[in-house]
This record gives structure tokens, sequence and C-alpha cells, in this order.
């Protein structure tokens, strides 16, 4: 078992914040804001000694939650400071952004890291829409057809251009070309048919997050018989998982930490504008609808004392098939660093190095 | 085969003609107006589509009949490729078409590159849609059942209306002059003259293209610098039947201004 450790950037609030998303942006603090962005480089320094594989990051916007909302941006600070850790970028929000531009910058960022590049690409959760004005029901089309000319623009040796539904080019030919060869590793996040699809057509690897195992092990069966159909077989690491962690000296502590948890994310979208986006984002796994995600807590599926969690490592790899762990340890996106770095130090010193052979 | 879905037969009124030249009776389908756009069909024959009707708005469109293929008597004639182009250089210029655009599919893409190295003052510009003039390794031709051949020409045939399907007996007739006429994969004779060919040549491929590899795309630019070479997504083999508009779109675009439609016209304004 692979593990990565997902780095939100800390902002440690120093006074009340609203509690709806989009976070009005004049309650942003500087100097707490400046701190986080240390924090990131002392934190991940202890990571890497602690021996975890890869750190990751990932876009999100308008909310001090995840400080990340141009993740390509502390990829390369974190390149920079950092020597040994793989640096997984899950990852660009695809439906919104330039996939050129993407293409150029993912292979930049390779190159600087020489080859520590690990990439995700997906759709983004149902609020992203709302930040650069996208339409929620073009972003599945839009997500499909980036991803294909990212891939293209990072493997074609010649200029071409690009007759799209939703992107025209007519002229892209990419400098630098990624380090590694064809491209970085590259998964499609998401429990949806059509991810899984795209992930099993191209030979990327497969990201599913936070759902129970037997949901997101529907979507990862889904991704193998697909890559059956294709005639391959992914390895264990091309399946990643990103869950929540709640470590405990025992199980009592752990669950007694949980019941402290608010059962809300901490902002939450505006009741008018969550009932109307819901009805406009479609969303699947393995082709079976579910309700978007857009105001719960995201459950924690792995709690509880060392003992217990191996055990639910054991577990995961079996029902979800999964060889990465991208771990966000308790308590999320929170700003209580003593409760993360106890979080941290518990995991790496009686955890992981006994699911390395998982 | 569902009614429903792209409409894959054209809507425009084509009028039919004939030239005699070469010793064939070649027919010919003709609409619209403007600069000439002369159309060279894939080795499955003619067939008039949308994507010529969208052409037809900003061009006169003669789609021939190659002979042998279609309506036309069995050829048992032509030797080459070269020798084809010929015959179809002499049926535009019976035609009084002294200059023209020339597009062609497939295997009349091979067709239209010899046409445009032979004729290189006639042609004005040339597009290729999917040609099969460079193949990977091995290709072969769609083949077997109407239902497999069109899961081969197509990506998404679920998404087409009614397909005409390949008619056996008419793919029966043709199949010899095309086994005589494809030649290699790489056909060195055509090839090596690629490089001096000074023509304005788009290039196109579907990403989903399951006949020849859209991989071939890069051979066109290694041997022929300034041809562009443009992927139109989520289409197969037959773009223009897929995707008639994003086809007839870079088509028009690149004709009337040649390397010049790399530069964008799309306006962003939102409000003025």
């Amino acid at each position: 078992m692979k593990v990565s450790f997902f780095e939100t950037g800390r902002y440690r609030a120093p006074r009340a914040l609203p509690p709806e998303w989009p976070v009005p942006s004049g309650a942003y603090d500087r100097e707490a804001g400046a701190q986080a962005y240390q924090g990131i480089i002392e934190r991940l320094e202890y990571v890497e000694a602690l021996g975890f594989d890869w750190v990751s990051v990932s876009e999100h916007h308008y909310s001090p939650r995840i400080l990340t909302p141009a993740p390509i941006v502390t990829a390369a600070y974190i390149a920079a400071r950092l020597r040994k850790i793989t640096i997984a970028l899950l990852g660009p929000i695809v439906p919104q952004s330039n996939p050129v531009r993407v293409a150029e910058e993912l292979a930049m960022l390779d190159n600087l890291a020489q080859g520590r590049l690990v990439v995700g690409l997906l759709r983004g959760t149902t609020n992203e829409s709302l930040t650069y004005d996208l339409n929620p029901q073009e972003a599945r089309e839009r997500t499909d057809e980036g991803m294909e000319l990212i891939l293209r623009a990072w493997t074609e040796p010649q200029p071409f251009g690009w007759q799209g539904r939703h992107f025209q080019y007519r002229t892209v030919s990419v400098w630098p070309r990624p380090f590694q060869q064809p491209h970085p590793p590259t998964y499609a996040l998401g429990t949806s048919r059509e991810a899984c699809e795209f992930a099993a057509r191209h030979r990327l690897g497969c990201g599913v997050s936070y759902g129970p195992f037997e949901v997101v092990g529907k979507a990862t069966r889904y991704y193998r018989e697909q890559c059956a159909r294709h005639g391959w077989t992914p390895a264990p690491e091309q399946i990643l998982y990103r869950a929540n962690m709640l470590v405990a000296e025992t199980d009592d502590d752990a669950q007694a930490l949980l019941r402290k948890q608010p059962n809300q994310a901490p902002f939450a979208m505006r009741a008018g504008v969550r009932d109307a986006i819901m009805t406009l984002d479609s969303r699947n796994i393995a082709g079976e609808a579910r309700a978007p995600v857009v105001s719960g807590a995201l459950p924690t599926t792995f709690i509880g004392s060392p003992d217990t969690i191996v055990e639910q490592v054991r577990r995961c790899r079996n029902v979800v098939g999964a060889g990465v762990l991208d771990l966000s340890l308790h308590p999320p996106g929170s700003g209580d660093l003593d409760a993360l770095m106890r979080s941290l130090d518990l995991f790496g010193k009686s955890v992981l190095p006994r699911i390395r052979d998982i | 085969m569902r009614d429903e879905g792209i409409p894959t037969v054209a809507q425009t009124a084509f009028r039919e003609g004939f030239v005699e030249v070469d010793g064939f009776r070649i027919r010919y389908m003709e609409a619209g107006q403007g600069a000439p756009l002369v159309h060279l069909h894939g080795a499955g024959g003619p067939r008039v589509t949308p994507a010529h009707d969208l052409l037809a708005r900003h061009f006169r469109v003669v789609a021939f009949e190659m002979p042998g293929f279609g309506q036309s008597p069995e050829n048992t004639r032509t030797r080459s490729m070269p020798e084809l182009a010929s015959t179809m250089a002499q049926a535009v210029a019976r035609l009084g078409l002294d200059t023209f655009n020339l597009l062609g599919t497939s295997f009349g893409g091979k067709t239209a590159l010899w046409l445009a190295l032979q004729a290189p003052s006639q042609v004005l510009a040339l597009v290729l849609e999917a040609p099969a003039a460079i193949r990977q390794e091995g290709a072969e031709s769609p083949s077997g059942s109407p239902e497999e051949i069109t899961k081969r020409l197509y990506a998404h045939p679920e998404r087409l209306g009614t397909i005409p399907l390949p008619d056996p007996v008419l793919r029966a007739k043709s199949q010899p002059l095309v086994q005589r006429l494809r030649g290699p994969d790489r056909d060195t004779d055509l090839e090596r003259r690629l490089p001096s060919l000074v023509t304005p040549t788009l290039v196109l491929f579907g990403t989903l293209d399951r006949v020849i590899s859209p991989a071939m795309g890069r051979v066109y630019k290694e041997l022929m610098p300034g041809c562009q070479l443009v992927f139109v997504y989520d289409a197969g083999h037959a773009i223009s039947t897929e995707r008639p508009e994003a086809f007839a779109e870079v088509v028009e675009d690149f004709l009337e201004r040649h390397d010049a439609f790399v530069i964008s016209r799309t306006e962003t304004v939102i409000h003025p």
C-alpha cells in the first residue's frame, strides 16, 4: 500500500468566519494566510520524514477550508522545497480550465519536479461550477473532452488543431513535454461510469473518494471490468482512494472525537442555490444515479485505534482494490494543528509501517 | 437502426449529372454556388450527407462517383491510383473547372493526393478526411456484415439516425478495384513526392478512428511540414457524418483562409 498525505493548507482563523460558501474574501486574515502557507512546508518535511510516499493537493475555491485554488502553484512550491516526496496534483478541475494551459503547466511541473509528479483529472465538486460560471449541465462533457485534449497535447509530437464540442484550437504544440514519458502517472478521478470508462480506455488510474468501501468499490469494480474489456489489467497503485481518517489511541477515544465533529460541511451553500444546483448536477456511481454532495460532512471511513485501522486498510484493499490511500487526517479542514500533528504522529509511527505490505 | 438521432442523409436537393471521359461515364451530384469544391469519396462509394448540405451553402459542391463505385459498372480497367486520379482530373476539366478545391475521403484521400501532385496549378487547396494514403502497419479495410462495417466506421453509431448500410452487392463489385488501387500501407512512391506538394493541405482525423489510426496524422506533418493537422474530437473514421457541423466549419475556414485559418475570429464580447 502506498500512502499519500492530503495537504489542504490549514488556515487558523483568528476570529469566527461567516458560515456560508462562498466565504466573503474580506474575512481573510493575511497573517493567518501567510502562516498557513508557511506551515505547509514545515508539516510536509515531517510527512516526508515519516515515510509518506506522496503528498496530494487539490483545487477548491472561495473558502479557507482548502487554501489551494491554484494547486499547480502549491505543487511548484512543494516541489522546490522538498526533495524526495512525490507530488500528486488531484487535480486541476478540468471543465473550468483551458486544457492546453493545464497540459503545459503540468508538463512544466513534471520537469521542475524531475518526474515526481502524479496527476488526477476531475470534474470537480458541485459548488465549483459557480466559481467560474460554468453551466453544471455541461460539466461532464467538458471534463471528458478536456481530459482527452490534455492527453493528446502531452503525447502528440507534431503541431495540431482541435475541433471539439466545447474546445477549439487551431494550434497546439506544448513545450516542455512531460519529464515522464509518455506522461506522468494519471488518474481519472470520480466514481462515475464516464470517468471509469475514460480511465479504462486510456489506460489511466481510477481515483475514488470518501464513500464507504462497498459504495466506492462498485466504481472500482466497474473500472476493472472496463479495463478487461479494453484488454488490460490495472496495477494496484492505479486505484486510489481518498478518505478521512481518525486515528486515536483507542477505538473509544476515536469514536468520542468523531462525535464532536460537526455533521455539516463547514461552509455550506445557501439553501436556494444548493437546491437549484442539485437538480442540474447529475452524478452516478458506475452508472447508478446518486445525489451530488453539497453540504453534508464527508464520511470518515477509517476510524479507531492503530490496530483497528490496520484491519480497515486490509478490508479496503480487498473491497475497493486500492493500492494508494490519500488520507485526510482528522480533524479535516480545521485549523486545529495540534490535533492534526497528534494524528500524523500516531499514524506515521503506529500504522504506516504496518500497512506497507497490504 | 433508429430513425431518430443525427441525420445522415443530405436534405438539400443535389442535382445529378454525368460526364464522359477516358472511356467512363461518370456520375456526379452537385449543389450550391461559389468556389468549386470537388469531393472524391471513400471505398464505400458515394453518399451525399448533411456535411455536403453545409458545404453547399458556401461552395459549389461536386461529389463524384468514381468509376467502379456506387451505381457505375464494375471497373476492371483502372490499374493504379495515379491512373484513377488522372481520370478524375479529366472529369473535373470536362465540367469546365479550371481551378477548384479538392476534398478526398479515406480511399479518395489518396486519389486526391495523387490528383494534386499531377495538377498542382489547378488544385487551390486540398482537404483530406481520414485519408488512407498512409496507414498503420497491417491496417485492414472495414469488412464483414453491414453492422460490423458500421462499428468500424463510426465512433457512436447509436447517436446517428438511419445509417444507409453498405450494400453487399455494390461492395463486392468495387472490392477488387479497391484492393488493386489501395497500395501498400506505406507507399514509398507517393511518400517521396509529398515533400514537393505545394498545395495548401488540411489533414483531418477523428480521435476515435478505428480504421486508420489518428496517429498517422503526424506522418503527414513530417512529410509535408506545411500541412495543417486537425483532430476532430469524438469522431470515428466517417468524420463528416458523425460531426457534420464541426467538419464543415473547419473545412470552410481552411478553404477560405488557408494557413491564416489559425488566426481566431471568434468574438468574445458578451455585452458591448
